[in-house]
């Protein structure tokens, strides 16, 4: 009861827009965590890439401000490691990675 | 004149010594990303991430406009991602 009353007053509680920010977030690393059962070539490097980043700087960022938003840095952990496996995967199939690349194998397949 | 002007910027304690000046920065590369995938084949396209980000665009335009300061920086971000993403979304339907 007390602990539902603490986050309910909370500075960054329901009451605030340090909370419904990181809500409404959720929708990145949620839409990024469906693709991850789509094939990879629908998978856009230049974005996976910058969201890398970008998560990388608010987990940072929610870590130092005042107050310290630990919902927001949890939301940008949770898209970080989403988008670093579908960086992953990405690279993987591009033959970044050495083995012998999904495309290739599939272009040898059709031929 | 100009010197202080600037070196009130580079010491501001959200100026570009800081992370609250690189996050928000950073986050145009997104907007920027998804203009430069608009050249992709729109078959390649996500739909859940593109609606997404025009949601979290959208809301974020709103949630700067009520917060105190309003964050014209973030305003004209979220408002660049929200059209990024619908029509990247319109792309896709076509």
């Amino acid at each position: 009861m007390k602990i539902l009353q603490n986050f309910w007053n909370s500075p960054i509680g329901p009451k605030t827009s340090h909370f419904w920010g990181p809500v409404v977030g959720w929708g990145i690393p949620i839409a990024a965590m469906v693709d991850t059962n789509q094939p990879p070539e629908l998978i856009s490097g230049n974005m996976t890439t910058v969201m890398c980043v970008y998560s990388a700087l608010f987990m940072r960022f929610a870590w130092m401000v005042q107050p310290r938003n630990l919902h927001l840095l949890a939301l940008h952990a949770a898209n970080e490691s989403v988008q670093l496996y579908q960086l992953s995967r990405w690279m993987k199939f591009r033959g970044f990675l050495g083995d012998k690349s999904l495309q290739q194998k599939n272009e040898e397949a059709e031929t | 004149m100009a010197g202080s002007k600037l070196q009130s910027f580079w010491n501001h304690p959200a100026g570009p010594k800081t992370i609250f000046f690189w996050a928000p920065t950073f986050k145009w590369g997104i907007s920027i990303a998804n203009v430069v995938d608009f050249s992709e084949p729109p078959e390649r396209i996500s739909y859940p991430q593109q609606v997404a980000l025009m949601c979290t665009g959208l809301i974020y335009s709103r949630f700067s406009m009520v917060i105190t300061p309003k964050n014209w920086n973030l305003f004209g971000n979220s408002i660049f991602m929200a059209g990024t993403g619908l029509y990247q979304v319109t792309r896709k339907i076509r």
